[in-house]
């Protein structure tokens, strides 16, 4: 990312830490073949604000807002694995030809409260 | 479970991190920090620590993994990836007690400068693609009412320089990218021998000019005694052939030769490298129907519809 994104992205962190609202922040943080973003590229969904930066648009984000919306319930981090070779004739959007691994994880409200959280979920989970 | 003494004991969040990476990038230092993503043990997943760097400084550990080797694994990882100016994102293996941990590291370095030496037609539309790149410009002019805030919106400095000692207030360092496209090729030439004798040297020089105007240049810079290796460094004439002939268009072939250089591209039109085209209509069982005029992929769409 560049130092651009990252102040975007600083600053819709800062948005949703003053509010006081979680949010789940997506980073793809490997890739195969072609995909519309790269490795470092990252995604915040907050609840309120929506979506800041992009892990690639069409091609699999829905998969991933998805996923970020599982993580805010519940507070686990999740590793989405997205496939975009799908065959081109399907007319789907995923047909860039490759694979990308993104890590969606929680942003808890303040500094010391992401373990909390985690560990309260973690009660209420059943074993894994 | 208990942390490394070298490591203050703070929790790094994403928000906590990206505060410490912007901070790094903004006062030209570098960071590196670094995320488990892959455990068998849930706990620590999400764990994060970073390594600031900042110049004059004394390396500073934030946050912590888990248990003491886990963080120096940690630590010695991103160190690793600050001192290797080539490493890239992503994610490595940290084995810890035939435990096997995939740790996704991320670095920042010093923003890039952009040095645009002249302040005329092509400086224009450079000192915008530079800023849209993600580069910190400045634009230098000896001319007061050429380098000015209207003509260069979005440059970060404006800097009024003489030609005879044009770095005086811009420092050149390892992430400059300086530009020369004065209004005559003498000052170029000013600016480029003092760009060639600073120390550090920019990590790029390019020249605008004329085979001709660069061929003379050369000849000149030898007789000074600048030695050839030091030649061959210099992007004379300036970027990509693209058949640029605008400011605008010459900027772009500025800007795409950058692109290049940081990427590791080969300039070359991405249809004759893939030849995905080309591959199409030699093969007959793929091209079949098709007439040989048919040059772009927008056949496909043809075909299938």
């Amino acid at each position: 990312m560049t130092y651009e994104d990252d102040k975007t992205l600083a600053e819709a962190l800062k948005t949703a830490r003053e509010a006081g609202r979680a949010c789940a922040l997506a980073t793809i943080v490997g890739t195969r073949g072609s995909t519309p973003r790269k490795v470092g590229a990252r995604m915040l969904v907050d609840p309120t604000e929506g979506l800041t930066g992009t892990i690639g648009g069409g091609c699999g984000e829905a998969e991933v807002i998805e996923s970020a919306y599982r993580v805010l319930k519940t507070g686990f981090a999740e590793r989405v694995r997205v496939d975009l070779t799908e065959d081109f004739t399907t007319w789907s959007p995923a047909v860039c030809g490759g694979v990308m691994d993104v890590f969606v994880e929680p942003v808890a409200v303040q500094t010391g409260d992401q373990k909390q959280l985690s560990e309260e979920s973690r009660a209420r989970a059943p074993d894994r | 479970m208990s942390t490394s003494d070298a490591a203050s004991p703070d929790t790094l969040g994403p928000f906590e991190v990206s505060q410490l990476m912007l901070a790094a990038a903004a006062n030209g230092g570098s960071a590196a920090s670094g995320t488990l993503v892959g455990v068998s043990d849930h706990n620590l997943i999400g764990g994060r620590i970073a390594l600031v760097c900042n110049p004059g400084d004394a390396l500073s550990r934030r946050g912590a993994l888990g248990p003491t080797q886990l963080n120096e694994a940690g630590f010695a990882e991103l160190m690793v990836a600050i001192d290797d100016t080539r490493a890239k994102d992503g994610i490595r293996t940290l084995e810890v007690n035939n435990e096997k941990f995939e740790f996704y590291v991320e670095i920042r370095r010093p923003i890039r400068e952009l040095v645009v030496v002249g302040a005329g037609h092509v400086a224009q539309p450079m000192a915008h693609i530079g800023a849209l790149l993600g580069y910190q410009v400045t634009v230098l002019d000896d001319r007061p009412d050429f380098a000015t805030r209207e003509r260069f919106p979005d440059a970060k400095r404006l800097v009024r320089a003489d030609f005879a000692d044009p770095f005086a207030e811009v420092t050149l360092h390892e992430r400059s990218f300086l530009i020369l496209v004065t209004r005559g090729h003498k000052y170029d030439y000013e600016c480029l021998i003092r760009a060639l004798r600073t120390n550090p040297r920019p990590a790029y020089i390019g020249m605008i000019g004329s085979r001709r105007r660069v061929r003379a240049t050369y000849l000149q810079l030898l007789e000074e005694g600048i030695d050839r290796e030091l030649l061959a460094s210099i992007h004379a004439p300036v970027g990509l052939d693209i058949g640029a002939e605008t400011p605008e268009e010459i900027a772009v072939s500025v800007a795409a030769e950058l692109v290049m250089l940081d990427r590791g591209g080969s300039g070359s039109s991405l249809r004759d490298l893939e030849r995905v085209t080309k591959r199409f209509f030699r093969d007959p069982n793929l091209s079949q129907g098709d007439n040989k005029g048919g040059r772009h992929e927008g056949k496909f769409n043809e075909r299938d519809t």
